[in-house]
C-alpha cells in the first residue's frame, strides 16, 4: 500500500461543498487533496442530449428498500464536479420557520442556529455566484439582499399556468435560479434552450466548473479523480481522524492519504456508507456513532405535478430545467392542516421529449400510435407544475451497511426509506389543488398522476444539531467524536423545508470554511 | 471553464456508433446499422427478436430506429458509459441481467397466454399483452416486475425514435445544442 505525503486537509467527494472547500482552504496555504471517486469531467463532456446526460449520474450499486425506496442515481452525480454539475438550479432559500419545527410542532428536529445565523451567508453566496430573481415579489421569502440579476425571462407556457394561479386568487412570482439573466462576472446569460439537466457547458448556471474548481485548482489543491474512498483512520485513541484509505479505480492499488483534517463531501448516501464502513476498536459502530445516528434521519422531498394541454404553440421547449416562476402560498406550516410540512409550486420548467422528465413519460400508460399523437400534440402543447413537498424526518429511515459488497469489498449502502402519513396526506392535498389551477387555465385537458409521490432531493443521515447525544454533528458540520472530522453537504440537514437543497448547502459550507480558516490553529492541534 | 458556444456548435448533429462491420470499424447512426444487418454483442437473436417486437408495439417506428443496436450496445460498456435509463432507475449493474431476466420473463409469459413467444404474436394480440403487462404482471412472468420493464423499455424507444436530433426535427421542436451529440455513444 503507497502512502502519499502527508497534506493539511483531504476531502472526499469533489462536488460543490468538497471543492468550495477545497478552495478555501488552499487559498489560506493550506495543502488540500480532493479525493474524488468518478472521472475528471471537463464543459465538453457537457453533451446537449438527455440520454448523454445520463453518464453524469451516478451508478454504483445500493441497496433500496423501504415502502418509498429512494430515487437515488437520478439525485446523484459522480466525477470531478459532482451532482451539480448538471442541476437544474432552482436555488429558493429555506424559510425562518423551517429551523424549528421541533419547537413548533413536536415533529422532527430542530437546527442548531435559527436562519438569521445563515442569512448573511446565503447573501454572500447569492453574490459570489450569481443568482437571478426579485425578491420584493417573493413575498414569502425571509429577510436578506436583493438578489444580484434581474429575474430570468418567462415564456408563454408558464404565463398560461401563472393566470390559473392568479384565477384562483394565488400569488406567483418570479423564480429565484442561479443561472444568469444576464451577464455575470463574465459569465454569458442563458440563452433558453433548456439542456441544463444535461448541463451547461457555457457558464450561463452555477456549477462548479464555473465556481470552485477552477479556483481551488488556482489555489493549488490537488484533484484526484478515479480515486474511491474505502475507509477514514483514526488515531490509537480513536479522537482524531488521521487520514483515509482509498483505491485507484484504474489500477486497483490502494493508498492512504495522511491529512491533519479530514473532510467528508461524498453526498447523503456515501458520507454515513463511509463513516460506518470505518469502524475500528474505539468506533465499533461506525466513526463517531456511539449514539447509532449514523445514517438516520435521511429524508426525500416527494414530488406532485400536474399537467393540461393546449392546442396552441406555448413554446415549452424553451426556457430552463428550472421554474421560470414560483407559488410558496401553501409553504407556512401549520398544525390547522392535516398535516405538518411545507411545499412550493414550480411553474414552467422547459420541456424535452425523452428522459424521466420529459414529455413521453407525462402520460406513461399510452403506448403504440396513441404515443405518437400524444407526442405530437404535447411537444408543443403541454404546460406542467410540480409542487417540492417536505418530508419530516423519521429515525426509521436510514442507511445502514448491506450484507453485499462492492467489487473492492466495501458494503454497499442499504437505504431504507418510507413515507410517513404527513408526507401521503401533504402529496393528496398539493395533487388536488394542482389540478384546481390546471383547471383554472384554458387548457383543453388536464390531469395529474395518482402517485404514489414522486421522490426528489435526498437529505439527511448525519443531522446536525445542538447536543451531542442527538445528532451527529455541531453546527459547523464537526462530527461529536473527532475533533478533526467534518462532514458537508445536505447529509447534515435536520429537516429539509421545501425548497431545493443548493443555495441553503453554499451557505452552510462557505460558513463552514470561514469557521475552519480562522480556526485551523485550535482544530488541527 | 466554458466551452465557448460558437465552436461548438459547429459540426452535423449526429448522434453516430463505432460499428464493426466486415472486420472493418464503421461511423454508421442507429438506423444504418439496422439497416446494415449489424450483428449485435449481448443480446442473443432471440433477446434481440423479443426486445424489437416489444419496442415496435410500445412506440412503432422503434425498431427501425436501431433500439436493440442501441440497447446492446450500452449493455456491452462499463458502468459507467452506460446511457440506458435503467442506469437512473438504480437498476443495479451490470444491467444485461435485467434485460436478460425482462425478454426471458416476456417470453415465457407470452407463451404461457398464446403459446408463443412476444416476437411472434399478432400485432393485436401484443398490444392487449403489453397493455396488460404495464399494469400488472402477467401470469407466467417471473423477474423484474413488468410495469417497471415496460417504462424502461417504453423510455428506451422513446429515447431512440425522439430522444435524437432527427426526433426533435420529427416533432418540429428545435434541438439547439451546445455541445451536439457527435461522439460515439
Ligand atoms: C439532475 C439534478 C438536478 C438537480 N437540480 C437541483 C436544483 O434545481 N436545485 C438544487 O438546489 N439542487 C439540485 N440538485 C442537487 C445538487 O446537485 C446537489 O445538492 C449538490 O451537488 C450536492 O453537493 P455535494 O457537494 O454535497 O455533493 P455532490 O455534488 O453529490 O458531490 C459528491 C461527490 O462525492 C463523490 N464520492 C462519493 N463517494 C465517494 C467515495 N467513496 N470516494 C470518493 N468520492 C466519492 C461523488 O462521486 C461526487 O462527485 C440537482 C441534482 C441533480 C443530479
Ligand atoms: S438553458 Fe441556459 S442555463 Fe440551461 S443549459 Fe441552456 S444556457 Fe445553460
Amino acid at each position: 500500500m503507497a502512502i502519499p505525503e502527508k497534506v493539511d486537509a483531504v476531502i472526499v467527494g469533489a462536488g460543490p461543498s468538497g471543492l468550495m472547500l477545497a478552495a478555501r482552504l488552499s487559498e489560506a496555504g493550506r495543502k488540500v487533496v480532493v479525493l474524488e471517486l468518478g472521472p475528471p469531467w471537463e464543459p465538453k463532456d457537457l453533451i446537449s442530449s438527455q440520454i448523454w446526460s445520463r453518464r453524469l449520474k451516478w451508478h454504483g450499486a445500493n441497496q433500496l428498500e423501504g415502502r418509498n425506496p429512494v430515487a437515488h442515481n437520478f439525485n446523484a452525480g459522480w466525477g470531478v464536479g459532482g451532482s451539480v454539475i448538471h442541476q437544474y438550479a432552482n436555488w429558493p432559500r429555506l424559510h425562518a420557520e423551517d429551523f424549528n419545527v421541533h419547537s413548533a410542532f413536536g415533529r422532527g428536529l430542530d437546527w442548531p442556529f435559527s436562519y438569521d445565523v445563515l442569512r448573511p451567508w446565503y447573501d454572500r453566496i447569492q453574490n459570489e455566484v450569481g443568482v437571478s430573481g426579485d425578491h420584493t415579489r417573493e413575498v414569502w421569502r425571509p429577510a436578506g439582499a436583493p438578489y444580484p440579476m434581474p429575474p430570468v425571462k418567462v415564456f408563454p407556457h408558464a404565463e398560461r399556468v401563472a393566470e390559473g394561479f392568479q384565477k384562483l386568487g394565488m400569488r406567483v412570482s418570479p423564480a429565484p435560479v442561479a443561472i444568469n439573466s444576464v451577464p455575470f462576472k463574465g459569465r454569458p446569460a442563458c440563452v433558453y434552450d433548456a439542456w441544463c439537466d444535461a448541463g451547461c457547458p457555457i457558464g450561463a448556471l452555477v456549477n462548479t466548473f464555473v465556481t470552485y474548481l477552477p479556483e481551488a485548482l488556482k489555489h493549488g489543491a490537488e484533484i484526484r479523480p478515479y480515486s474511491n474512498a474505502l475507509r477514514v483512520l483514526t488515531n490509537a485513541r480513536g479522537d482524531r481522524a488521521h487520514g483515509v484509505e482509498y483505491v485507484d479505480t484504474r489500477t486497483k492499488e490502494r493508498q492512504v492519504q495522511m491529512a491533519d483534517l479530514v473532510i467528508l463531501s461524498a453526498f447523503t448516501s456515501q458520507t454515513p456508507r463511509l463513516m460506518l464502513n470505518s469502524a475500528n476498536d474505539k468506533h465499533p459502530n461506525g466513526l463517531s456513532n456511539s449514539n447509532g445516528l449514523v445514517g438516520r434521519y435521511i429524508m426525500t422531498h416527494t414530488g406532485a405535478s400536474a399537467f393540461g394541454l393546449f392546442d396552441e404553440d406555448v413554446q415549452n421547449y424553451m426556457g430552463t430545467s428550472a421554474a421560470q416562476l414560483i407559488s410558496q402560498d401553501g409553504y407556512a406550516k401549520s398544525s390547522k392542516r392535516d398535516f405538518i410540512g411545507s411545499y412550493t409550486w414550480m411553474i414552467g420548467a422547459a420541456s424535452k421529449p425523452n428522459d424521466f422528465t420529459g414529455i413521453a413519460n407525462t402520460q406513461v400508460p399510452l403506448f403504440g400510435a396513441a404515443l405518437h399523437d400524444y407526442m405530437k400534440r404535447a411537444s408543443k402543447g403541454l404546460v406542467k407544475i410540480s409542487a417540492v413537498m417536505e418530508a419530516l424526518p423519521n429515525a426509521d429511515n436510514r442507511i445502514v451497511l448491506s450484507d453485499r459488497k462492492d467489487e473492492y469489498g466495501m458494503p454497499i449502502a442499504r437505504i431504507i426509506h418510507s413515507l410517513d402519513e404527513d408526507a401521503l396526506k401533504l402529496f393528496a392535498h398539493a395533487r388536488e389543488e394542482g389540478l384546481r389551477i390546471m383547471h383554472a387555465t384554458a387548457a383543453k385537458e388536464v390531469w395529474a398522476p395518482p402517485g404514489p409521490p414522486a421522490l426528489l432531493h435526498f437529505t439527511g443521515g448525519t443531522p446536525m444539531g445542538k447536543s451531542a447525544a442527538d445528532s451527529v454533528t455541531d453546527g459547523y458540520g464537526r462530527a461529536h467524536e473527532l475533533a478533526n472530522l467534518y462532514i458537508t453537504g445536505a447529509g447534515l440537514y435536520p429537516t429539509e423545508g421545501a425548497v431545493h437543497p443548493t443555495f441553503t448547502l453554499h451557505a452552510l459550507t462557505a460558513r463552514t470554511a470561514d469557521h475552519l480558516v480562522r480556526n485551523w490553529g485550535t482544530i488541527v492541534a | 471553464m466554458t466551452v465557448d458556444r460558437r465552436s461548438m456548435l459547429k459540426g452535423a448533429a449526429l448522434s453516430a456508433f463505432a460499428f464493426t462491420v466486415g472486420g472493418a470499424t464503421s461511423w454508421l447512426t442507429l438506423r444504418e446499422a439496422y439497416a446494415q444487418s449489424v450483428p449485435l454483442n449481448v443480446l442473443t437473436p432471440t433477446e434481440r427478436a423479443a426486445l424489437e417486437a416489444l419496442g415496435e408495439t410500445l412506440l412503432p417506428g422503434a425498431r427501425e430506429a436501431g433500439i436493440a443496436l442501441y440497447v446492446d450496445h450500452q449493455l456491452s460498456v462499463d458502468p459507467g458509459d452506460c446511457l440506458l435509463a435503467a442506469r437512473v432507475a438504480n437498476v443495479p449493474p451490470p444491467v444485461s441481467n435485467f434485460y436478460r431476466a425482462c425478454l426471458g420473463a416476456l417470453d415465457r409469459a407470452a407463451t404461457a397466454a398464446h403459446g408463443m413467444p412476444f416476437a411472434q404474436l399478432s400485432p393485436e394480440q401484443r398490444n392487449h399483452f403489453v397493455d396488460a403487462m404495464r399494469q400488472k404482471v402477467p401470469e407466467g412472468w417471473t423477474g423484474p416486475p413488468s410495469p417497471f420493464f415496460y417504462l424502461l423499455a417504453r423510455m428506451d424507444a422513446v429515447d431512440v425514435v425522439y430522444g435524437t436530433v432527427e426526433g426533435f426535427e420529427r416533432l418540429g421542436v428545435p434541438y439547439m445544442p451546445h455541445v451536439s451529440p457527435t461522439s460515439k455513444w
